[in-house]
């Protein structure tokens, strides 16, 4: 029982670890803008599952119809996989609604705080941003 | 015979160690009674601790180490878009002990190893009695060299010879090659070890400093170390620009 207990214990911990914030390589605003926050809606076109962080790729059409493709940073895989995310969380094809910032250097990039699905099943908790 | 017993003691050693890794998550032994008080040995996650003026201090009221005027100055100006760990370059043994990822600490009597997570890299700490290189600060090496005692229970953890291109943190706190670190580490109980680590550096600070981190047995059956191959797709390389945080930084040098 005991030994239970403390596994709950663990798994709780761990999510609350991958919850938070996950950049260790760099600081998280030397590449964004916390003062441009952005929410896009697009279609999955690949998910790229790897280190240092998770990347993925949308196609964002606007109200004319053009498609632009942004490219979507998220948090470490292994922070992630621990998580409970697997890479085929979010699939090619998939419709998503991501809440993050802006880069810093103007290209069609930003840094995920949240996705959620059309069905509003939430995906990826962790961003890679937080620190300074 | 000579030759059997140099094949048996390595293997003997190597035996000795993976039973040390694999042995099953102690969790009766929550109670608080420190069985092997030196055995340190196990998958432990660190503390994350981006920014050490927030262990000097705490979160909500960081302190900086105490600066002198040129170590001020460097921290006033420091470029976190110029973060080395940003170029996949290692971490050295401050970052490595305070990323979010966790760590093995293998051990044999003569030779500590720690393998991180973290950018994939290992310490080494020699146990035997060695002391540092003679021509070490002319080949400094990125996680340092270090050789260990134990004082009572304490694993006692000497570096010299840390590469300057090494942070201390993500925030920016930098070094020089004359950095000498010294880390006390110590089992307070059966899943926790205590950490303390002291930065002695003349040509940034005023005095040694020191700060204390706690790390957190990992529950190995459950997981394990995953991959962490910094060059793999380090995108972000190309989208980093000058993050200068610390402009209007005022160095107040220590009344004494």
């Amino acid at each position: 029982m005991r030994r239970n207990r403390l596994h709950f214990l663990c798994a709780g911990f761990g999510l609350l670890l991958a919850a938070a914030p996950a950049v260790s390589h760099h600081s998280f605003a030397a590449q964004y803008d916390r003062s441009k926050p952005v929410t896009l809606k697009g279609t999955v076109t690949k998910m790229e599952w790897m280190n240092p962080h998770i990347y993925f790729y949308l196609d964002v059409k606007d109200e004319a119809g053009n498609v632009a493709r942004w490219a979507v940073e998220g948090g470490n895989p292994s922070g992630l996989y621990r998580a409970g995310w697997r890479k085929d969380s979010l699939k090619p094809g998939d419709v998503v609604t991501v809440d993050g910032w802006l880069a810093k250097d103007g290209t069609n990039l930003a840094n995920m705080r949240t996705a959620i699905l059309a069905d509003g099943k939430r995906v990826f908790g962790a961003s890679s941003g937080g620190d300074r | 015979m000579e030759t059997s017993k140099r094949i048996a003691r390595p293997i003997a050693g190597l035996v000795l160690m993976l039973a040390v890794m694999f042995q099953p998550f102690d969790a009766e032994a929550q109670s608080g009674a420190v069985r092997n008080p030196r055995d340190l040995s196990g998958i432990w996650r660190n503390q994350y601790t981006p920014d050490l003026a927030s262990a000097i201090g705490t979160p909500q009221n960081p302190v900086q180490p105490p600066y002198n005027a040129y170590g001020a100055e460097r921290w006033r100006t420091v470029d976190t878009a110029q973060d080395p760990t940003g170029r996949c370059l290692p971490p050295g043994p401050s970052r490595a002990f305070t990323a979010p990822l966790p760590f093995i600490l293998v051990q044999q009597e003569n030779m500590i190893g720690f393998l991180f997570e973290y950018q994939t890299i290992w310490r080494v700490i020699y146990m035997d009695g060695r002391g540092h290189p003679e021509d070490i600060m002319d080949y400094p090496e990125f996680m340092g060299n270090s050789t260990g005692k134990w004082e009572g229970d304490t694993l006692v953890i000497d570096s010299v010879g840390i590469d300057e291109r090494t942070w201390l943190d993500t925030a920016g706190h930098e070094h020089s090659g004359k950095l000498h670190m010294t880390e006390r580490i110590s089992k307070i109980d059966q899943n926790t070890l205590r950490w303390t680590a002291t930065f002695d550096d003349p040509v940034f600070f005023t005095r040694p400093w020191s700060i204390t981190r706690s790390f957190t047995r990992f529950d190995d059956s459950k997981d394990r170390i995953l991959p962490y191959t910094c060059t793999e797709n380090n995108l972000d390389l190309d989208n980093l620009r000058p993050h200068q945080p610390n402009l209007d930084y005022k160095h107040q040098p220590e009344s004494r």
